[in-house]
């Protein structure tokens, strides 16, 4: 019987983890993008096809967070071990705005549909 | 000031250079944990957004159409403002930690009370006045 494969080293030496905390706050934070794409359809029958647009929002939301969270821990975990690591400005702006979006979407769609 | 040759600042994208001028890189762990706290703001702003979709779908037979749109329009506006209360806190939690100041005092925790208190207020009035 052959060995099982050693696990891979992890990147950093951090016992906080604050890189999987953090990977792992993005993935609770994807979820309720998903619930709130899903509690989206409830307003399908009342406020027809417009909705979709708020349900495709938070889905490609969620969407863009479960593929960039790879690159995502990599990013983390070499900056903690590097002791050097730049705030990813991209994504909080993108989500910050993806909600407020959310928001004008919800109240337009509220109040004209 | 930072230098232009550091090997840290060639990696911030153009976003944060723009956003975040001069100073020093802070510890990684520092950046994480803003990354999370500003997360965990997007969380409780999406839970807004979403009670004011559910008060909408599921309160039909509950409550007349104005007071339910009031509400609605209230909880996505609290949303709305959480979630850019909390991307300015996190540039100037960011930019403070940077140049070693003091971290500013959370404007949005006290916007979450208010707003909280006049939705519920409304529901209690509307329900004990049916």
């Amino acid at each position: 019987m052959s060995p099982a494969p050693a696990a891979a080293p992890c990147p950093h030496e951090d016992p906080g983890l604050q890189p999987e905390r953090t990977v792992l706050s993005w993935g609770r934070t994807m979820m309720a993008f998903c619930t709130a794409a899903a509690v989206h359809l409830r307003w399908l029958p009342t406020h027809g096809g417009f909705v979709l647009v708020l349900f495709g929002l938070s889905l490609s939301l969620a969407g863009g967070i479960y593929v960039s969270q790879r690159i995502r821990y990599a990013r983390a975990a070499l900056g903690v071990a590097g002791e050097k690591l730049a705030p990813d400005a991209i994504s909080v702006m993108t989500t910050a705005g993806a909600c407020m979006l959310l928001g004008v979407l919800g109240i337009t769609a509220m109040l004209f549909f | 000031m930072s230098h232009p040759e550091d090997p840290g600042e060639r990696r911030r994208d153009a976003l944060s250079h723009r956003l975040l001028r001069g100073g020093t890189e802070p510890d990684p762990r520092f950046t994480l944990a803003n990354e999370r706290t500003f997360l965990a703001w997007i969380r409780t702003s999406l839970a807004f957004l979403a009670g004011g979709i559910a008060i909408e779908a599921f309160t039909g037979d509950l409550f007349d159409l104005p007071v339910r749109k009031f509400l609605v329009i209230v909880l996505l506006l609290l949303g709305m403002l959480l979630s850019a209360g909390a991307a300015v806190r996190w540039l100037n939690v960011e930019r403070s930690m940077r140049h070693r100041a003091p971290l500013p005092l959370p404007l949005i925790a006290p916007l979450v009370a208010v707003g909280g208190a006049i939705a519920s207020g409304v529901l209690v009035v509307v329900v004990l006045t049916r």
